[in-house]
């Protein structure tokens, strides 16, 4: 097939562990440069790496949920190269047996992406310059950085579109949250990205930090191929940088003079088994994913789908949709939570699970609604108060007298009534006399003692008199 | 002399006066220091100081007792080199493990000893840019052996009770034991914490310890051995009170056939064999044919291999030698491991690097790594018959320096024929001195299995006891 898009991921996600890899600095705290460092991950000599075993259950959960193959033993190799971000001169990463191969993540009923391989490995430290990396005098190491836990996925070429990419890395970052193993707010996810449009030979981007950037620098290279194609520009496999600053990707390398690594098995770090009690455990541990709570939304609570889709990319907002729904229709707090909750939030900026979120009262203000205690409208207001400080929703309706008629279901209730209630004005408005519309207004503002707009019951006693 | 234990007994009783001891072993350190190069930092203060604590509280097992250190092995705040000039003025941040051990039962460091740098030899010449070889002790001509050869060196010269901790990867304790006469055992892979160990070849390397008599080595073991935490490759299981088991015993010896052929001096063969013979040890002659062809070069490909990315690290920035800086991270680093780096360091280092390049790993790193498998059951095999083996531990007595200038590098690598077995399938292994050639000494070499150390040190007693 001929100009064929083939993207193929090489995703480096941080674990959240408190501690790093192979020693037992911590992962967070001071950002003073150089803090959080010992000798094993400033590579002293004579010190010695010693396997956090939080990171590799973690790995291990991700390996189970992406239903990848699991290694029977845990292996680190060295991979050796000179760089100045790296304490050793090599990276204890895994190369002969990664933990974790084959597998997938779906994306849709019809469409998976295929994993090649999970692996561990550990961070190098970071490097800063002054300005720019090109133009700065010297660099400045910081080793905070150094040892910290990564796992990296490595997916086959099985998206065939930026945006396939881009639903790929949702559904690795909801997966990544739903299985607690890393911090959307702390963590950084960078990748490598392989992408070509056929006949274009196959093109690596290096180290592209963040999930929009990821997205930005797909769609750049493939406007550049697409050009070299249609220049009928020759091209080879090779590897390319990616300047976020100038949104382009540049040529760093041939093939041909591709890096050698010279893996060796760490010897510092003992084989040990994986065994099936550990795998067992950690199974038992694995929390519902968000496809089993679409399932569980849509089948068991009848929940529309669209609703249960968008709540469950949110593991903290799928929970509370759990709970709300044993207070309140289902529906009604699927349809509040998704659009509302979600709007409020977005404004905010602000995420579900980062909030302090006063939930019997947000269950309250629910109840209010499907009572039909208060309007819509008004509810929108208090939850947009709410967000920014809670307070007992109840009360406060109560204190300011916002119980209200003004959605349409009671409205038209009343409008029903006044049209029965006044046959003469029905019949004086059905003969062309606007005023009796005027009337029949009037009876329905009374009965709902004012609380609704007559703009609205005009339009309801228009529609029911047609 | 008195043994080490007689020697504590008396600093326990205050019969001694720790501070006036060691004052007079420094001073013996550095006078045969100007003549025989034993050490590369002789640590006074910090002996001192620790002197003077024992002194008020005279406790520990190796109360006021002087251990000499190889350099490979890092003691917090004194300059720790590995024998190499690109280390030149590190002072590691932390104490070894084994350091930790001898500290807390009251030894007292003298200094870190003179070695190949890294590692990187069986003769102890191999030393340092700028620094000195050290003399063998009983005849100036000749080379003190290697690696470990500061450590056997000072410990067969002085006259005071004296430990040593050496460090072995191929044979670089027995090697330098055998040529200076001394007792000294290489342990079980992983019975001695390498944690604070500078890294020659990380699947090989083994602190043991050397002495004057195998009395002192059996204690040294006791305290230094067991399992610790911040070694992944640390064994978990028990120590044995080693020094309290030298007790004779029925053993089954196994003299290695291949090691007494083309290459053995007759006459250290013969004393083998008749050492053994009188000792009334039951015995049989056996064959380690696989170790025998591949020990030498499977032994050299996975040390060096490791090597190589160990190594990797030393390049001017974070510790040690340091350059002007100037262009890229790349010319930098090769500047400063160029000029810092000897030669046999930068020959290891290709060779390391060569072995395991794609395209090359398959034949060379990764079969070694299957041929060393083999090797542990060849070896494993004849335990199942036999409870200790024996070998000459080298196929000569010390070489002059003349000699050592003219060997190859290869034949450099074959005097390593016969310790490297036993180093390669980690087996606890250690030299008895069992008489003299020329007026050098003859060491023999017992090898055990794995954990069997006590087994190896009452062997090694029956053998010393023969007239």
């Amino acid at each position: 097939m001929s100009n064929e898009i083939l993207i193929g991921l090489e995703i480096h996600v941080q674990l959240n562990t408190a501690t790093k890899l192979f020693c037992s600095c911590a992962t967070q705290g001071s950002e003073d440069p150089n803090t959080r460092t010992c000798p094993t991950c400033l590579g002293m000599p004579g010190s010695k790496p010693i396997l956090n075993k939080a990171a590799v259950e973690k790995a291990l959960k991700l390996c189970l949920a992406a239903d990848c193959t699991i290694a029977p033993e845990l292996i680190f190799s060295r991979k050796s190269y000179f760089y100045p971000d790296m304490s050793k001169n090599y990276q204890i990463t895994q190369y002969e047996l990664p933990l974790g191969t084959g597998g997938s993540i779906k994306l849709a009923k019809d469409k998976s992406i295929s994993l090649i391989r999970i692996h561990m490995e550990e961070d190098p430290a970071s490097l800063a310059h002054l300005g720019s990396m090109e133009k700065s005098p010297y660099t400045l190491v910081d080793y905070n950085r150094s040892g910290n836990p990564l796992v990296e996925i490595v997916t086959k070429p099985d998206m065939h579109s930026s945006d396939e990419a881009r639903q790929f890395m949702k559904k690795l970052i909801t997966l990544l949250e739903y299985l607690e193993i890393f911090d959307i707010n702390s963590g950084i996810i960078k990748a490598d990205v392989n992408v070509n449009i056929k006949p274009y030979p196959r093109v690596e981007i290096k180290n592209v930090t963040g999930f929009k950037e990821i997205q930005r620098a797909i769609e750049y290279e493939l406007s550049r191929q697409k050009q070299e194609l249609k220049e009928k520009k020759k091209a080879t496999q090779h590897t390319r940088n990616w300047n976020s600053e100038k949104g382009i990707t540049t040529m760093l390398r041939s093939k041909e003079t591709e890096e050698e690594y010279g893996y060796i098995i760490d010897p510092d770090l003992t084989v040990t088994d994986i065994t099936d009690p550990m795998l067992q455990k950690l199974k038992a541990e694995l929390p519902e994913l968000a496809e089993e709570k679409i399932n569980k939304f849509t089948k068991t609570l009848n929940v529309a789908e669209d609703h249960a889709k968008i709540i469950s990319t949110d593991k903290a907002m799928a929970e509370l949709l759990e709970r709300a729904a044993k207070q309140v229709a289902p529906d009604l707090a699927a349809k509040w939570i998704r659009r509302e909750l979600n709007r409020v939030l977005n404004y905010n900026k602000k995420k579900l699970k980062d909030l302090d979120f006063d939930e019997e009262n947000f269950f309250k203000l629910l109840k209010l609604i499907e009572k039909k205690t208060i309007t819509d409208t008004t509810a929108q207001k208090l939850l947009e108060q709410f967000i920014v400080k809670p307070f007992d929703i109840a009360k406060y309706v109560k204190d300011k007298k916002l119980e209200a008629v003004s959605d349409s279901g009671s409205l038209e209730k009343f409008c029903q009534e006044a049209i029965k209630e006044n046959p003469d004005a029905v019949n004086d408005y059905k003969s062309g006399n606007e005023k009796a519309l005027h009337f029949l207004t009037g009876q329905v503002m009374r009965k709902t003692k004012g609380q609704a707009t007559p703009g609205e019951v005009n339009g309801i006693l228009v529609s029911l008199l047609k | 002399m008195p043994s080490v234990t007689t020697f504590v007994k008396k600093v326990h009783s205050g019969e001694i006066n720790v501070v006036e001891h060691t004052a007079k072993v420094l001073q013996e350190a550095k006078k045969l220091n100007r003549e025989y190069h034993y050490y590369n930092t002789i640590c006074e203060p910090l002996a001192k100081q620790q002197a003077r604590a024992i002194k008020k509280n005279p406790k520990g097992r190796l109360a006021g007792v002087p251990v000499s250190v190889k350099d490979a092995i890092c003691v917090q705040g004194v300059e720790s080199t590995a024998g190499s000039k690109i280390l030149k003025g590190y002072k590691p941040l932390f104490d070894a493990t084994v350091i930790q051990r001898l500290k807390k039962e009251g030894a007292i460091i003298i200094g870190k000893t003179a070695q190949d740098a890294f590692g990187f030899g069986s003769f102890s010449t191999n030393v340092g840019l700028d620094m000195k070889a050290p003399i063998n002790p009983l005849d100036p001509t000749r080379a003190c052996g290697g690696s470990s050869g500061g450590s056997a060196g000072i410990t067969q010269l002085t006259q005071y009770p004296h430990l040593s901790l050496g460090e072995s990867t191929g044979g670089s304790i027995a090697a330098p034991a055998s040529f200076c006469g001394i007792p000294a055992l290489c342990p079980t892979y992983g019975k001695i914490s390498r944690y604070g160990l500078m890294d020659y070849a990380n699947s090989l390397d083994k602190i043991g310890p050397m002495g004057k008599t195998i009395e002192d080595i059996a204690l040294l073991l006791e305290i230094i051995a067991g399992h610790d935490p911040k070694d992944s490759t640390s064994l978990t299981s028990k120590t044995e009170s080693y020094s309290k088991s030298l007790t004779k015993a029925d053993h089954h010896i196994g003299i290695i056939k291949e090691t007494l052929g083309k290459g053995t001096d007759p006459k250290i063969k013969d004393m083998v064999l008749n050492t053994i013979d009188e000792s009334e040890i039951k015995h049989a002659s056996v064959s380690l044919p696989l170790t025998q062809k591949y020990g030498v070069s499977t032994y050299f490909l996975l040390a060096m291999a490791e090597a190589s990315t160990n190594l990797a690290k030393y390049c001017g920035m974070r510790y040690g030698k340091h350059e002007t800086l100037k262009g890229s991270f790349n010319e930098y680093f090769s500047k400063v491991r160029s000029h810092n780096l000897n030669e046999e360091s930068k020959r290891r280092i290709m060779i390391g690097t060569f072995a395991r390049m794609a395209g090359y790993r398959d034949a060379f790193y990764l079969k070694a790594t299957k041929i060393r498998t083999k090797i542990i059951e060849e070896y494993k095999k004849l335990f199942k018959t036999y409870d200790v083996l024996a070998s000459p531990t080298m196929p000569i007595i010390a070489p002059t320096f003349k000699e050592i200038e003219k060997l190859t590098p290869l034949q450099h690598y074959m005097m390593d024929t016969m310790t490297v077995g036993p180093n390669l399938a980690g087996l606890p292994h250690m030299n008895v001195t069992i008489g003299e050639k020329d007026g050098m000494p003859v060491g023999l070499l017992l090898i055990a299995d794995h954990e069997q150390e006590s087994t190896l040190l009452k062997a090694a007693k029956v053998i010393e006891n023969v007239e």
